[in-house]
């Protein structure tokens, strides 16, 4: 029962994490049909901003409960500066050009976006706990677990449900599935595509910042932790189907209860686990669960 | 002038060529391998200011015969390819005498197989893997730094000491990163154990990545298992993530904490300062206030006083490092004959600031790895060595065998 207990809050909680983490990046293939590897990059300075914040204001001794106004702020400007310098100084130059050379170009943004992680704030990691203890934990059957925990959990939940209702019942989100189906026709409608464009870039890229800023408390900051990301988003939305949010929720329920089965059953094969699902997967739905082998869905 | 004549002028210019000039210190050309970028640069950059002690140590010690080291220090960013490139580098282009450092485990077993490819020595000063001398071992490597070995083999000797008088058997839950350096600690710890006949229960294994930044699944794993004891394998950033992480769970409050290598490292208490649990039993290669001797103290305090800070135990595996080669050089009188700098290093003996009075490291012949003492201790309150507000203390002192200790299989 115990065991039981402890997979569902920890698989619930990496699902939360894997999720908020991955969903920009599905958003902007749908939509750009751009692979975004530097979308590890958008997570990784969120992380750094919002922990490098928060330090520097509980530095002041002013009450807690205000970082946690500092951490999506933080994930704000790090995804808006940062998605919009890449989309305006570099990708829009792209459009239009094979999705195999995008892939390489977004792999130097993503290189490059690490080393300005190293100039700006070093090769030191960033520890903010902060946030996460002032809130404290929570007994789950006797198990403690904090409550920060379930707070991302929320946010994710959150996040997801504001993207289905703005792509689903909101015109911005109707016209941005029609931009989706056919730029041609979109263009000669009226519809500013470039500025969809633009727009859904720097989403994603604050999506991606918000899933690093709000994990920040929990973690240590440290070189690398993009690519550790990407590697586990890449896994989440092939799973789930690219291009598509309700496949990356499902892409991150299955690989967070997956790890979290194995961490408590089989801990030597945890590493492996995600690859073994995704593998699994794929074998039996080769585009992923959601995805539609010859049109765009998001 | 006859023909004899002449070869023996030839002979006589050539002899003079070779000598040393008449006051002329021979030297060592030393590539030392670090991270100093990434995570572990601190223990590259410490080994470097090390480095600097070690050759002003040696400077002192020139009127006796002692060679002065030159030293190149490279970033290995704690890759292997990186590593590699840049050990093949000082080999060719260099042309060093000796590769020495190197951190982590994985890399130092790249260079080693480099090292003995190209019959160059490798002095290794900051990882502790058992693999490298055992069955990596070759002619060309040596180890001046602790082994995890001999840490656990201490650790299972404070283990029997402290539960050993029970009825039941003690319940140890491992977690130790997931590549060699952690397998290789725990299957040692589990046979001292068994060598020494404690009884014990596995009550858990775990096995997070290196660098892993949320270990709260695996803590939350091992709050569900009934061990008495948990012997944590982490160094470095993952020790300090895992630490704050376990205390926020209230780990620390149900299981009895143990990292017998490298959890008590002074950088490692510098980092957690007033998060450092207290009561948790920790040792490391070299503290800064153990033992208590006037050589450990000036070389801390030399340390600060060069780098503004204290050494972490990265530094001590460094010093001991160049003066091992230094040493080996002096007594192989030169660095022509590799044949008696070998069996130099092989009888080595140092006196350091990490040895106790009365006790000098002494290298073991066969397996090439540096026989010292280990020190355990528990967290205590001592805010003598700011910034860390807690340090070890309530010793227990473990000396090594005569010689490395081996299992029955051999390794």
């Amino acid at each position: 029962m115990l065991t039981a207990v402890a997979i569902a809050v920890d698989g619930l909680g990496f699902a939360a994490w894997l999720f908020l983490s991955s969903v920009g990046l599905t958003l902007i293939y749908g939509v750009m049909r751009i692979l975004n590897i530097a979308h590890g990059g958008f997570y990784a300075l969120g992380a750094y901003t919002a922990a490098w914040a928060v330090g520097l204001y509980t530095q002041t001794g002013s009450t807690i409960a205000l970082t946690y106004l500092i951490i999506p702020l933080a994930a704000l400007v790090a995804g808006v500066v940062s998605g919009l310098l890449v989309e305006r100084g570099i990708l829009r130059f792209m459009y239009g050009r094979d999705e195999v050379l995008m892939v390489l170009v977004t792999y130097a943004i993503f290189l490059i976006l690490e080393d300005v992680t190293k100039l700006i704030w070093g090769t030191d990691s960033y520890v903010s706990y902060q946030p996460a203890y002032w809130l404290g934990t929570i007994d789950v059957f006797g198990l403690p677990y904090t409550v920060y925990k379930f707070l991302i959990i929320a946010v994710a939940i959150a996040v997801g449900a504001a993207l289905y209702v703005t792509l689903n019942h909101t015109r911005v989100g109707k016209l941005l599935l029609v931009v989706i189906e056919d730029r041609e026709v979109s263009k000669a409608l009226g519809i500013n595509v470039t500025l969809f464009f633009t727009v859904t870039f720097v989403i994603g890229a604050t999506l991606g910042a918000l899933g690093g800023a709000l994990t920040a408390p929990e973690i240590s900051v440290v070189p690398g932790i993009g690519a550790e990301i990407i590697v586990m988003a890449f896994a989440v939305i092939v799973i789930g189907g690219m291009g598509s949010i309700g496949g990356a929720m499902l892409g991150a329920l299955i690989v967070g209860f997956s790890r979290a089965a194995f961490v408590h059953l089989y801990p030597p094969a945890e590493l492996f686990s995600i690859y073994l699902v995704m593998a699994a997967v794929l074998a039996v739905k080769p585009y992923g669960l959601f995805a539609l082998a010859e049109s765009r869905k998001i | 002038m006859t023909t004899m004549c002449r070869a023996f002028l030839a002979f006589f210019c050539i002899l003079l060529a070779t000598l040393p000039v008449a006051g002329e210190s021979l030297r060592i050309k030393a590539g030392c391998l670090f991270p100093l970028t990434g995570p572990g640069a601190l223990y590259g950059r410490d080994s470097t200011v090390a480095i600097k002690l070690a050759q002003k140590h040696l400077e002192s010690l020139e009127p006796f015969g002692y060679p002065q080291v030159d030293v190149i220090v490279e970033d290995t960013r704690s890759k292997s390819l990186r590593s590699l490139q840049i050990a093949r580098r000082l080999i060719d282009e260099d042309r060093v005498d000796f590769l020495c450092g190197v951190v982590n485990s994985s890399v130092a077993r790249a260079v080693s197989g480099l090292a003995r490819d190209e019959e160059v020595f490798f002095i290794g000063t900051d990882h502790a893997s058992p693999a490298l001398t055992s069955e990596d071992l070759h002619p060309y490597y040596f180890r001046v730094n602790n082994g995890t070995r001999l840490s656990m083999r201490a650790g299972a000797k404070y283990i029997r000491e402290t539960y050993g008088n029970r009825s039941e058997p003690v319940k140890i839950a491992f977690i130790g990163p997931d590549y060699e350096y952690g397998y290789q600690a725990w299957d040692d710890l589990r046979r001292f154990l068994q060598q020494q006949g404690t009884e014990f229960e596995i009550a858990g294994e775990y096995w997070p990545k290196v660098f892993e930044t949320d270990f709260s699944p695996y803590i939350q794993s091992l709050l569900r298992t009934d061990a008495d004891i948990v012997v944590n394998g982490q160094w470095g950033l993952d020790f300090v993530t895992f630490v704050k992480q376990a205390a926020q769970l209230g780990l620390f409050d149900r299981l009895q904490f143990m990292n017998f290598d490298a959890g008590g490292n002074y950088e490692l208490l510098a980092e957690l300062e007033n998060d450092m649990p207290l009561g948790l039993v920790l040792s490391a290669r070299h503290h800064v206030n153990w033992p208590p001797t006037e050589r450990n103290r000036a070389f801390v305090e030399e340390f600060r006083e060069e780098a503004g800070r204290y050494p972490s135990y990265a530094a001590q595996g460094a010093y001991a490092g160049i003066l091992a080669m230094a040493e080996a050089v002096r007594n192989a009188g030169g660095t022509g004959d590799k044949d008696r700098i070998r069996e130099s290093l092989e009888h080595l003996t140092l006196s350091l600031p990490e040895d106790p009075d009365g006790f000098r490291s002494k290298m073991d012949p066969v397996n090439h790895q540096i026989l010292q003492v280990q020190a355990i201790g528990k967290t205590i309150f001592n805010n003598s060595f700011a910034p860390a507000k807690v340090m070890l203390g309530d010793w227990r002192i473990y000396y090594p065998p005569e010689s490395w200790p081996t299992f029955k299989n051999g390794s």
